[in-house]
């Protein structure tokens, strides 16, 4: 946890770094019960919690809570899954709308007071996320066309010359294999991360400035202003990575469906 | 064909671009290593971007 010892010792600042991300375990010395591991519990509790109740008495003229709800799936439901998949959306639907709240409600976690960290700023579990759409776009091509078929779909593009499939293949195979799992994880780690840092800049720096002398005193107000501003634009940046990244797992689930590529 | 779409061949390029830029500069840079020559890495970055420039147009400028 960072130390804020540091202005009445005379020290400058310390700018944030990311040792910031690096939480002391809450029990003991057990690595297995630090902050963002809590804060994914809590999540699938929160998010189970607000489902259950929003669609346990469903009503024709919907309460605020129910019609929350069903903005949300409906959104998924029509807005990802129907539009970008198309005809056999509807048993993509369930994973695709886990994926977008329990990504949405991870990412907004980094600007809710006292929780205040983005769980997904710990890469491994945008890895994790990342192999479950993996596994689940190639495991649905497979399926769908048997397994020599969809690997060759991919390896060669028809209506190609022969020879430039030396080119072209390993660029292919790269891409399905190895560049598309990969951007979907840093894309969404990367962003958290540096949407973090960028808060702790502006807040803590505005901190240190209050302990020094009148003259930035007098300055910390707008850094403080800007954090706040900044906290606005760290929650649209929230919501886009959570769509961004359902909607490129049913981009890919639906190039595995079709038949050509 | 929704925005949706055109967001996601917006990430399908750019996964392609780099796809092109990994393999074929790796390979540029394993061949310079290898042959101790220095030109191979440039070429190889050359290549993929190309390559990868006709794949997309191949995927999604064809039709």
């Amino acid at each position: 946890m960072r130390k804020f010892a540091f202005a009445e010792s005379g020290e400058g600042f310390v700018p944030p770094s990311t040792a910031d991300f690096n939480l002391p375990p809450i029990f003991g010395t057990n690595e297995y019960t630090t902050k963002p591991i809590f804060l994914v519990l809590f999540s699938v509790i929160l998010i189970s919690a607000f489902f259950i109740i929003a669609s346990r008495k469903a009503l024709v003229v919907p309460s605020k809570l129910q019609f929350a709800g069903e903005s949300v799936y409906a959104f998924v439901r029509n807005g990802i899954g129907e539009e970008i998949i198309g005809r056999e959306f509807m048993r993509f639907v369930p994973f695709l709308f886990t994926l977008f709240t329990f990504i949405l409600t991870n990412n907004v976690f980094g600007i809710i007071p006292f929780l205040q960290f983005p769980t997904m700023s710990h890469v491994s579990f945008p890895y994790v996320l990342a192999l479950i759409s993996f596994v689940v776009f190639h495991y649905v091509g497979i399926k769908k066309q048997g397994l020599g078929k969809y690997l060759m779909g991919i390896a060669f593009m028809p209506g190609v010359p022969k020879f430039v499939y030396i080119l072209l293949t390993p660029i292919e195979v790269a891409t399905f294999f190895l560049v598309r799992p990969l951007t979907l994880s840093l894309r969404l780690f990367a962003n958290m991360f540096a949407g973090h840092l960028l808060l702790l800049v502006f807040i803590l720096g505005g901190d240190h400035l209050l302990k020094g002398v009148i003259g930035l005193k007098l300055i910390a107000p707008f850094a403080f202003a800007f954090g706040i501003g900044m906290t606005f634009f760290e929650f649209m940046v929230q919501c886009l990575q959570a769509y961004i990244f359902t909607l490129l797992t049913a981009l890919f689930i639906a190039g595995a469906l079709a038949d050509e590529h | 064909m929704g925005s949706g779409n055109e967001e996601g061949a917006m990430w399908s390029i750019f996964g392609y671009l780099i796809s092109g830029l990994i393999i074929w500069g790796g390979i540029g840079w394993a061949l310079d290593n290898w042959l101790d020559k220095n030109f191979f890495l440039l070429g190889g970055l050359l290549l993929g971007a190309g390559s990868s420039l006709y794949l997309t147009w191949l995927r999604f400028g064809r039709n």
